[in-house]
């Protein structure tokens, strides 16, 4: 077992150890502690000595104190590792065979809580937009004016949108779409999830054109009642090539947010099966996603809410759970980490199915924002991460088309500038880092001089 | 319902793509019609039957393709 041992060693090793300016080994202090293997590279630590005021009870915690560093006042503690077979005979010889032994006490391993689906939000969208800077993308012109934003989901309810952010914003019904047999208006589904992720975009990409395609409205035959096809998303980017066409070329930004995924291999035919969707990029829907590229749309991915931590409970690919268009090498996968820049429990890990470094970055997740699930109820999943980022993404496209940064170069950027989250560059948990909008718009002015 | 493609010149309809699939209306999501996938390629998609997935002509068509039903990612359950 790891252990914290508590010493009282003379003086002059005291004040060695307390003196920041000078170096102590754990050696130094308890060289020769029979039955522990210190730890060398925990540097020894000086604790203060509680004292109490004149006429107080030398043992009691309860009162007003001092905390003495002073050499002769201030104990040591290192940390070492006991054999768990011998651990209590150990804990109790200790301090009878070393007198400079005052303490002995368990080090058990600490772990940050990650959040998890049904905590309650971590933050709200104003500190959302405070991480994204916002004012300073304004402040450079991204904000999102003149961009086309689709929003691939359940619909947007643009009254509750505008009623959220205490403001209008722009949905052009004209470019939007709806899948055969679904009959309702842009802008006026219902209430549900599309409508969070349309109030996420519009975060980052305040000024940004929203075009809204409920393809997961769809009910088509052999569709269930709670879900779209994927065949609906074929024809929905189909219809998204046609408004990146009709756009002059020098100038064309589309951003493409999808919070959405396929939980089940059930459906799906066996990996290695040139039918598959899973793992095969020759999918019909995984090769419209890179014609799409191609064509200079930036498409984005929810990278699912299948983490480790505290999967969804529908996930059911037993391992890889980013999977198809999710993990396409020509899209964003996004992760989640909340307000406090940790990921969420919930958010999948990677590699992904297609291509294995995913996902690429995380954004941000699990705050109070569209309350489109209730007043109480965060934006949640990596399904508010994703257009989390495509709102900052639109942003950048506000003064760089994808005729001066292809989306290639774009995603590039992105990775690059993104907040590292690990020691080791890229991680299956965090990607290349969360989103670094300072990062970004230092990159850009560079490239912007080049 | 299967998902299958099939080449044909731009500007091609779901008419032509049945002629050459082989495929009776009754056996194609006419609903959901003809869909470019990659026109720069001449790749087009359409839904049809199990069936008629099945018998269709192997050299005129690909797949076919699983269409599984797709889920937003939120908030978790």
């Amino acid at each position: 077992m790891r252990v914290l041992i508590q010493l009282r060693p003379s003086p002059d090793v005291v004040a060695a150890v307390a003196d920041p300016g000078r170096t102590a080994a754990a050696a130094d202090v308890a060289d020769g502690l029979p039955g522990v293997l210190l730890d060398p590279s925990f540097a020894p630590v000086a604790v203060p000595r509680p004292v109490p005021p004149a006429g107080g009870d030398p043992l009691s915690l309860n009162q007003p104190l001092r905390f003495s560093l002073a050499a002769e006042d201030a104990s040591v503690l290192v940390r070492g590792e006991i054999s768990d077979d011998e651990a209590a005979v150990r804990l109790a010889l200790l301090p009878a065979l070393r007198p400079d032994v005052v303490g002995v006490f368990a080090d058990p391993v600490i772990e940050s809580n990650l959040t998890c689906g049904g905590d309650a939000p971590v933050g709200d969208w104003h500190d959302v937009a405070r991480l994204l800077a916002v004012e300073d993308l304004a402040g450079e012109g991204l904000d999102g004016a003149g961009v086309a934003l689709a929003v691939l989901d359940t619909g947007i309810n643009a009254a509750h949108v505008a009623r959220h952010l205490g403001r209008e914003f722009t949905l052009d019904a004209a470019r939007s779409w709806n899948p055969a047999g679904v009959t309702g208006k842009a802008g006026e589904f219902e209430v549900d999830h599309g409508t969070m992720c349309a109030f996420d975009t519009l975060i980052a990409a305040p000024k940004a054109t929203l075009l809204d395609l409920p393809v997961l409205l769809s009910r088509r035959p052999g569709g269930s009642a709670i879900d779209g096809l994927l065949s609906d998303a074929v024809a929905a980017f189909a219809h998204l090539r046609t408004v990146l066409e009709t756009q002059p070329e020098e100038s064309r930004a589309l951003v493409i947010s999808n919070s959405w995924g396929s939980f089940s291999p059930r459906w799906d035919f066996p990996v290695g099966s040139p039918g598959n969707y899973s793992d095969n990029p020759a999918h019909p829907f995984n090769l419209i996603v890179a014609s799409l590229d191609a064509a200079g749309a930036d498409v984005l991915f929810a990278a699912g809410n299948c983490g480790r931590d505290c999967r969804d409970g529908r996930c059911a690919f037993p391992d890889r759970p980013i999977v198809g268009a999710n993990s396409h090498p020509r899209v964003l996968s996004v992760g989640g980490v909340d307000t406090g820049g940790e990921r969420v429990g919930y958010s999948s890990q990677g590699p992904g199915r297609l291509e294995g470094r995913k996902p690429d970055l995380c954004a941000y997740t699990h705050f109070s924002g569209s309350k489109a699930f209730g007043d109480d109820q965060p934006d949640s999943g990596t399904s508010a991460a994703c257009p989390v980022a495509a709102g900052l993404v639109a942003a950048v496209r506000t003064q760089w088309p994808a005729s001066r940064l292809s989306p290639a170069q774009l995603r590039t950027l992105l990775r690059r500038t993104a907040d590292d989250r690990s020691t080791v560059g890229f991680d299956h948990d965090y990607g290349y880092g969360v989103v670094d909008p300072r990062g970004i718009l230092a990159a850009l002015r560079r490239r912007s001089r080049a | 319902m299967r998902m299958v493609t099939v080449r044909l010149a731009a500007g091609a309809t779901l008419a032509q793509a049945m002629e050459e699939l082989g495929l009776p209306e009754e056996e194609v999501d006419t609903g959901y019609g003809l869909v470019a996938i990659d026109p720069a390629q001449g790749l087009y998609g359409l839904r049809v039957t199990e069936a008629g997935a099945r018998r269709m002509d192997p050299e005129a068509g690909g797949g076919p393709y699983s269409d599984p039903p797709i889920e937003p990612y939120g908030p978790p359950r």
